[in-house]
């Protein structure tokens, strides 16, 4: 790439910012909110980490509810299954790591190692799980996925094979890199912070440019009609399958991080009630919108941390999301990304925010001209709230 | 240990407790696979309706009238109460939806943490427990080892619901209605059926079923707010193996697992809890509609 | 606080009464009123908590397990830290300054227990920390207090891994921040390998929780018993899951393999609704003894005394024992003001303020690293009795076992006999023969 590539690049992208509230401004300052996240007070460090975490985890279950129209209730398996991997790695590599790379590196060394074995294991489980999945539809897809989380739930806490400790879960240590008499703890809350935010933003990036992408068109019309889908020589099962084991992968490095962040891999991850809260974060922030995840992700992490500082309330935050859920689905399907819309177009009208599709519209346009068109939002094309 | 010498282990206590064990299992799946055979609905909360007809029980009991039956009768009635409004108001919103199905999942999904948290808020976290009715509470003693009679009582109560049910969809004409529904919706309404009135009522009927097992679980179990979440799984399993919609593949489906949760202790191996969900998924996989057949079989 | 409601099960095993729940409605009502009294506080003390300075209130973070299986124990706790505080707070607090606790729901699991301390020392700037129910929250939590470096004081959790050093044992999460006031696993367990050596019992069986607690009880009976030669045979074993509301399929296990004795470490409403399973299914006619480990914790502040008579139990505080004045004046005044007899849980929740209290004075400051130097060999005198912080941060004290038996003047079951073994470093290692469990003192 030219030098003068690079600096048109530049000013092209300073000319966008400068223009209005387009998508490269929201960049620019999400962006300047994510670095200056990390010299926050500790707590809201680790609570921002920990939102990131599960809108990752959100994002990647939407893949294939949103995206595809399949309801998993078994993701926390991925979510598990990246978690027990770097898990597994660090306590039983660890010292292996440390002989071959040096103690002073070590850590660094094993937490990657960790978290691409980590990764490597939920693909490996996510591609019969998901082969297996895929020929049932709808509700007999939800139970499946159901039965299949609650099998590694039960083979986790039984331990057939001695690695994952039963019920107790694995402890995860991430240790302290000495380098040239500077040391630096994996754990510490602002180096993970940081860690985590490069690691979703480069995953959140990279189901950005799947869902535009062809693919992501063939699943939004698989979603619309399979039949008119297989009609035009699409594979749907195959198509579903490969989505699947997307969505599982992307789930899979939420889950290595969530190992890191709670110290602890422990099988309550694969328990459906794990599953479930990617399914109330979608639903809440949106499941026809690709923010919608992660707007529903931050609404339920911060609510819940409100609902925290007010003791009598705190053993009751599960009855407001119950409500809220419920609430969603009767009655705004759209969800909080769809009201934000609806909200802006109220406020700036028709004309301005660059023009974006009213939310309760069905985005009809072409992939590339949707991009243009909406801020942060690529829509699902999934407002079907009869 | 040799497989010959852990037969003999078996005792008949152990059956009995199965067979009791996959009653109750039934009560709360036969109404779970009922108003999905009809409604087409996968009631999540159908746990909660479970758990809540055991509270009301234990409420009742405690609080107005010392007399068990009157109070499982209670609270499978406030069970039932609770189920209608709940499909009133909530889940007749979603029939017509291109997503009817999952929407509903993830509506009476809601319904599960509001029925929790609301159990939570109004009994406590703790557990509770009763006795059985005074005139089945002794001991059994037979071959070589005592259950209560009370689990016998549970048993008969589970065998007449299921024949209840049976004589009740085959033989009544609200049972023609409720056949004629589930099979083809349409035609029932342009014959005249009225077809959302019919929904409440299955609705009810199930809700009540399901309060029903709670409420005679109550003197076998500690009931606290965990207990929905527990058994509504077990519940997917039976109804899963069974065949979502058939009572008779409710019935052979609980007595299997209840079994399986009696026995299961005795032949302690790595991923025995496991068996029951690699059984649906088997199920679901080869037999997605069940072992048994549709709606009134 | 629930603890009735936790426990109204009970009633039946004494009674044979069908209406065990009479008490359903005062439990409720009390319990609505604590929460909106928790919430008083808790937002009073949101204003004044600052922490880390010379001035204004020293602050103590707590965390137990305030609801679920195990709930009682919490709110046992709650009542020692209370009692304390007010004690403290009326006679000139720490140093002349306020003495204020904020007191966490771990709800029994490690991440979340993980998140409340986080909370504690990043959001409250709590000046110490103290509690835990569970070892296996316990285990979970040890590695992240060294992290955090404040000291903790655990006054329940009895895994003796996090009061091994780490490295002694792969699972061994001790370390300097981390301390024990009451006694671990491995004390009270040598107290039932005591107990079983002078029992008429070879054929011995577990039934137990199924997470670490469960599992490192009957692993440390058998290497004590094996280490005491006590001749004893280990049939069977059964773990059933936490909040297992029906353990009959369990019961019925242990009943067919015919043991002389049996070992079990359930606890909480766990433990309660188990005896009520097994009275009936004619466990305590056919199984000569049971032996309790966390008995005592359960049935004090539970309303019908649940523990059947002539079985065996441990606690790890006796209100009788020992004789001293120290424990006679707190065991009455507890009563006066509660009602019942005080848990152990409740003495190692009150004893911890007192060793903040002293640690703080002793040092001059709150300083974390000056706290942690002070409970580093301490000796104290509580109502436990005196004893001494080990090497490795755990209290040498006793472990103690005696018979269940209802005493008509507290009306409760209390332990009488009672035995105290000592359970110092050098006995337990002997005890433990060449088994390569450690032994967490």
């Amino acid at each position: 790439m030219s030098a003068t590539d690079t600096g048109g690049r530049v000013s092209q992208f300073g000319s966008a910012v400068a223009e209005g509230w387009t998508r490269e401004r929201f960049g620019l300052l999400g962006a300047v909110a994510l670095i200056l996240i990390a010299f926050g007070p500790p707590f809201q460090v680790y609570l921002f980490t920990d939102f990131l975490v599960v809108a990752l985890f959100a994002l990647g279950f939407n893949l294939l509810y949103g995206y595809t129209g399949l309801l998993s209730f078994g993701h926390g398996l991925f979510y598990a299954g990246g978690a027990y991997g770097i898990a597994i790695v660090l306590r039983d590599l660890g010292p292996v790591f440390a002989d071959v790379v040096g103690a002073g590196i070590s850590p660094l060394v094993t937490f990657v190692v960790g978290g691409v074995v980590g990764l490597a294991l939920v693909v490996v489980v996510a591609v019969p799980v998901g082969w297996l999945s895929v020929r049932l539809e709808e509700i007999y897809f939800a139970l499946i996925t159901l039965a299949f989380g609650m099998l590694g739930y039960s083979l986790i806490i039984q331990d057939p094979a001695g690695l994952t400790n039963g019920t107790d879960g694995v402890i995860v240590l991430l240790g302290t890199v000495d380098l040239g008499g500077v040391s630096i703890r994996v754990g510490g809350r602002r180096l993970y912070y940081v860690i985590s935010a490069i690691t979703v933003v480069a995953a959140t990036y990279g189901v950005w440019r799947i869902v535009n992408s062809p693919f992501g068109t063939v699943c939004k019309a698989i979603r619309e009609s399979p039949d008119r889908a297989g009609a035009l020589g699409i594979d749907v099962r195959h198509h579903r399958w490969m989505t699947f084991i997307v969505s599982a992968a992307i789930v899979g490095i939420a889950g290595v991080l969530r190992a890191g962040l709670a110290s602890v891999a422990s099988p309550g991850l694969t328990h459906w009630s794990t599953s479930a809260i990617a399914v109330i974060a979608t639903v809440i922030g949106g499941a026809t919108y690709f923010s919608g995840p992660i707007v529903g992700a931050f609404i339920f992490l911060y609510i819940r941390w409100g609902i925290s500082r007010f003791p009598a309330l705190e053993a009751y935050w599960e009855l407001f999301f119950g409500a809220l859920l419920i609430a969603v689905v009767l009655f705004f399907k759209q969800g909080a990304v769809g009201g934000l819309h609806l909200l802006r177009d109220r406020l700036v009208g028709d004309g301005g925010g660059g023009g974006a599709a009213e939310a309760g519209s069905r985005a009809t346009s072409a992939p590339d001209e949707a991009t243009e068109s909406s801020d942060d939002d690529a829509r699902t094309d999934r407002g079907d709230t009869s | 240990m040799s497989f010959t010498s852990l037969v003999p282990l078996i005792g008949i206590s152990d059956v009995v407790i199965g067979l009791s064990l996959g009653s109750r299992l039934f009560l709360i799946a036969v109404g779970l696979s009922l108003i999905f055979g009809v409604l087409g609905v996968l009631n999540f909360a159908h746990g909660g309706f479970y758990m809540l007809g055991a509270y009301v029980t234990l409420a009742v009991v405690s609080n107005v009238i010392d007399n068990f039956w009157v109070a499982a009768a209670a609270g499978a009635l406030a069970v039932g109460v609770v189920g209608a409004a709940i499909e009133l108001s909530a889940i007749r919103r979603l029939y017509n939806r291109v997503d009817s199905d999952l929407d509903q999942l993830i509506v009476t999904f809601g319904f599960v943490l509001v029925i929790h948290e609301t159990v939570r808020f109004i009994w406590g976290s703790g557990s509770y427990s009763i006795d059985p009715p005074d005139v089945f509470n002794f001991s059994v003693a037979l071959g070589g080892s005592t259950f209560n009679a009370y689990r016998l009582v549970v048993i008969g109560l589970a065998v007449a619901v299921l024949v209840g049910l049976w004589l009740f969809i085959t033989r009544t004409y609200f049972g023609s209605l409720v056949r004629g529904t589930s099979s083809d919706r349409e035609m029932a309404a342009m014959l005249g059926v009225d077809v959302p009135r019919l929904y409440t009522g299955v609705f009810f009927l199930g809700s009540v079923l399901a309060g029903l097992g709670g409420a005679l679980s109550a003197p076998l179990q500690a009931t606290s707010p965990a207990l929905g979440d527990q058994v509504i799984i077990d519940a997917f399993i039976v109804v899963v193996i069974g065949g979502l919609g058939s009572m008779s593949g409710a019935f052979v489906g609980a007595m299997l697992i209840g079994m399986m949760q009696s026995l299961g202790p005795q032949f302690i191996s790595a991923g025995s809890i496991a068996i029951p969900f690699l059984a649906m998924v088997i199920v679901l996989l080869l037999r997605p509609e069940g072992l048994f057949g549709g709606i009134g079989e | 606080m629930v603890a009735p409601n936790s426990d109204d099960g009970n009633n039946r095993n004494r009674t044979g009464d069908a209406k065990a729940n009479s008490e359903t409605g005062s439990p409720v009502r009390r319990r609505r009123f604590l929460q909106a009294a928790g919430a008083g506080t808790a937002v009073a003390l949101a204003g004044c908590s600052g922490g880390g300075g010379d001035s204004g209130p020293v602050t103590l973070g707590a965390a137990y397990i305030l609801s679920g299986f195990a709930s009682l124990y919490g709110e046992e706790a709650e009542r020692g830290i209370e009692f304390a505080q007010s004690r403290i707070n009326d006679n000139g607090g720490i140093d002349g300054r306020d003495l204020e606790v904020l007191v966490r729901d771990t709800e029994a699991s490690g991440d979340t227990a993980i998140q409340q301390i986080r909370s504690l020392v990043q959001e409250d700037n709590v000046d110490g920390l103290f509690g835990l129910d569970s070892s296996g929250v316990a285990q979970a939590v040890a590695p992240q207090i060294s992290q955090l470096q404040m000291p903790f004081m655990i006054t329940h959790a009895a895994t003796p891994f996090v009061t091994s050093p780490q490295g002694e044992h792969e699972d061994s999460v001790g370390n300097e921040y981390v301390f024990r006031d009451s006694n671990s696993l491995a004390q009270d367990i040598y107290g039932a390998a005591r107990v079983a050596q002078e029992l008429d019992a070879t054929e011995w069986a577990t039934i137990g929780p199924d997470y670490a607690f469960g599992y490192e009880t009957w692993d440390y009976f058998q290497a004590y018993c094996n280490g005491l030669g006590v001749d004893a045979e280990f049939t069977a074993e059964q773990f059933p899951a936490l909040a297992t509301s029906d353990y009959t399929p369990f019961i019925s296990s242990i009943l067919d393999a015919d043991p002389d004795a049996v070992l079990t470490p359930l606890w909480g409403a766990d433990l309660t609704t188990f005896i009520g399973q097994a009275e009936d299914a004619g466990w305590f006619d056919q199984i000569d003894h049971t032996l309790f480990s966390v008995g005592m914790g359960t049935d004090y502040p539970s309303d019908g005394s649940p523990l059947p008579e002539g079985e065996y139990a441990s606690t790890r505080y006796d209100p009788f024992v020992p004789d001293s004045e120290t424990n006679n004046s707190f065991r009455e005044a507890y009563y006066e003001e509660y009602g019942s007899l005080p848990t152990y849980n409740a003495e190692g929740a009150y004893r911890a303020l007192y060793l903040y209290k002293e640690a703080i004075e002793s040092a001059g400051s709150t300083d974390a690293d000056a706290l942690v130097d002070e409970f580093t060999g301490m000796e104290h005198s509580g109502p436990v009795g005196d004893y001494q912080f080990s090497e490795t941060n755990q209290a040498t004290v006793a472990s103690i076992w005696g018979t269940v038996t209802y005493d008509d003047e507290w009306e409760s079951n209390v332990l009488d006999p009672v035995n105290r073994y000592d359970a110092g470093p050098d006995v337990l290692s002997e005890a433990l023969g060449d088994s390569d469990l450690p032994t967490g003192i």
